[in-house]
């Protein structure tokens, strides 16, 4: 900051320390100048990703003549070589497909699960409520042994069913607290007035509840779809067939393959990560409060 | 007015999967810690044999150093981080929306997205750190950032810094944004400066925040896999190989599943105990402030 904003004591009353209109031109200029500082932070913290598109379109010689340079012309050429040899469509596909599976037992699991939860109050709700706890706070190397030897005995190895039961595993107990918490702000008389109507609890829960739920299974979706399109550990160890990659996988291999060349390494980068940073321009809100959602409670 | 038992039915299918894909694994994972089972064969019990391995060599009383070490560089600086752009964005409304997401955005990549650009970020050949300091001036600050084991724990550290700021922001702000308009107005009203309210009125109300913070970081440090093993593979010098990196690196390089599971279950025990003791004392301090 310059010497205009320093001018500027920080007494109690600052429109008494300077008069008139100077007043109100000095605070408009120092407001903008703090605007104008923090959006260069932000800026800064950004560079990285403004590098790895930079360098996506740069030629061989161009990184190695003037790394930090603009690129000359948009090249496309590296892109066209990683599409072709990096399996990106196989693997984009593949990615959709195993979240969409993962999308569908997570939901109908979770919020089944966390309608007891939030109706009922008791030692049992409690204890199921403790399980699930465990299985947030496991990190998934504490099971990732016995994972691999189950899912070797039973043929599960590198297939689609695998991958996506353990991926559907490891988001279930963050599902069922998103639900229970939702669930348990529903008024209770929907449910009388249904049961009165002699429902029985499923069908409370399927017309009544499930209905309702919409909002937080939008959430979930896009938390899962994160999970499948980021994740790395499961699919490092559980898959090793190049036709069932996922995209992370699939940028992983074939970066490490190409021996880091830059050239190969940040078009990769970039075709892995556009989808997801499209999809958080469109729901950039609820992807944020969804992931901070606990911090308010 | 509920049927009770039929309603935990309900609970069923998550239960079955939980059971499976957590209660029994680690249940499994315990068992086979004390065992020397190499995958496949029959596996032979040999007692406490793994554990006492674990903590008589150097090698993994120092892996469990390093993931201590990394955990609690990247917990601070983070709290940091966050606090600070929350603070800053508290106050300027305008941009406020907009920067969070900014910020965000590195948390919405993958780890190896970001391992791989950021390894060649911190290349010593082209890399674009080296070439940004030899641009400014301050060519004499260059290092082979990944190479040299006295930086490689900092500079990997610094990378999962810049990608959770954003997160730990999103935090702060939420928390913000629960605290009442009046009691700042007032404050303002009363001749508090800035840098007065942030310390003596918002510090303490955003405590929950603030627990809730460094709880889920710690727990996600812990586990750091993804960002080491890319960037370093555990190197230079093993002053990268975290915890995670030795228990892949014993299961799936060298077969040892017994010994692998012997340090899952360390690890267990470590992100439990301090998952429990940090959300007691930072209960604590939220009624003591």
């Amino acid at each position: 900051m310059n010497n205009s904003t320093k001018a500027l004591p920080m007494t109690h009353d600052i429109s008494r320390a300077l008069p008139g209109g100077s007043s109100l031109n000095l605070r408009k200029l120092r407001s903008f100048l703090i605007h104008a500082v923090v959006l260069a932070l932000v800026a800064i913290m950004l560079l990285p990703l403004v590098y790895m598109v930079m360098m996506s379109f740069k030629t061989g010689t161009e990184i190695a003549q003037d790394p930090l340079g603009l690129p000359s012309s948009l090249y496309w050429g590296n892109y066209m070589n990683a599409l072709a040899s990096m399996g990106y469509a196989r693997s984009v596909l593949n990615s959709i497909g195993i979240t969409i599976s993962v999308i569908v037992i997570v939901v109908f699991a979770g919020a089944m699960a966390a309608y007891p939860l939030a109706r009922l109050n008791n030692g049992w709700s409690r204890a199921i409520v403790m399980i699930m706890a465990l299985g947030l706070a496991t990190p998934n190397f504490v099971t990732i042994t016995p994972i691999y030897v189950i899912f070797r005995d039973l043929g599960l190895l590198d297939t689609y069913i695998g991958i996506i039961l353990a991926f559907a595993a490891l988001k279930l107990p963050l599902a069922v607290f998103f639900y229970t918490g939702f669930i348990a702000a529903i008024p209770t008389e929907l449910e009388e007035a249904a049961r009165l109507d002699n429902c029985n609890s499923w069908q409370v829960f399927w017309h009544v509840i499930r209905p309702l739920l919409s909002p937080v299974t939008a959430t979930l979706s896009l938390f899962v779809m994160l999970m499948v399109w980021n994740d790395f550990t499961y699919p490092l160890l559980l898959l090793t067939d190049k036709e069932k990659f996922t995209v992370m996988i699939a940028v992983y291999r074939f970066v490490g393959n190409t021996g880091i060349d830059p050239t190969m390494l940040f078009p990769a980068a970039v075709l892995g990560s556009l989808p997801l940073l499209i999809l958080f321009a469109i729901f950039q809100r609820r992807i944020v409060s969804g992931a901070t959602a606990g911090a308010v409670k | 007015m509920y049927r009770r038992r039929s309603l935990y039915l309900f609970a069923l299918p998550a239960l079955i999967v939980i059971a499976i894909f957590f209660i029994y694994p680690i249940w499994l994972t315990g068992q086979m810690s004390f065992t020397n089972f190499a995958g496949i064969g029959a596996a032979e019990n040999v007692g406490w044999k793994n554990y006492e391995r674990i903590f008589s060599r150097a090698r993994y009383s120092d892996a469990i150093w390093i993931t201590l070490l990394f955990t609690v560089i990247v917990v601070a600086a983070l709290t940091v981080t966050g606090l600070f752009f929350a603070a800053l964005l508290h106050r300027l409304p305008l941009i406020r929306n907009f920067c969070r997401a900014a910020l965000y955005t590195p948390a919405m990549m993958s780890f190896v997205v970001v391992a791989y650009v950021w390894q060649f970020i911190y290349s010593p050949l082209n890399g674009g750190l080296n070439a940004l300091l030899e641009s400014v001036g301050l060519g004499f600050l260059q290092q082979n950032w990944l190479g040299d084991p006295d930086i490689a724990l900092y500079a990997v550290a610094f990378t999962q810094i810049w990608m959770f700021t954003g997160f730990t922001c999103a935090i702060f702000l939420a928390g913000y944004s629960g605290i009442p308009e009046e009691i700042e107005e007032s404050a303002r009203l009363e001749g508090a400066s800035s840098w007065q309210r942030f310390r003596h009125i918002e510090l303490p109300l955003l405590a929950p925040s603030m627990t809730v913070s460094i709880i889920l970081t710690t727990i996600g440090t812990l586990k750091t896999f993804e960002l080491p093993w890319i960037l370093t593979k555990g190197g230079p010098d093993g002053a990268t190989r975290t915890l995670s990196i030795e228990i892949i690196d014993n299961l799936f390089g060298q077969y040892k599943f017994g010994f692998a599971s012997a340090l899952s279950m360390v690890m267990l025990v470590i992100v439990l105990a301090v998952a429990f003791v940090q959300n007691k004392v930072l209960r604590e301090r939220e009624k003591v402030t």
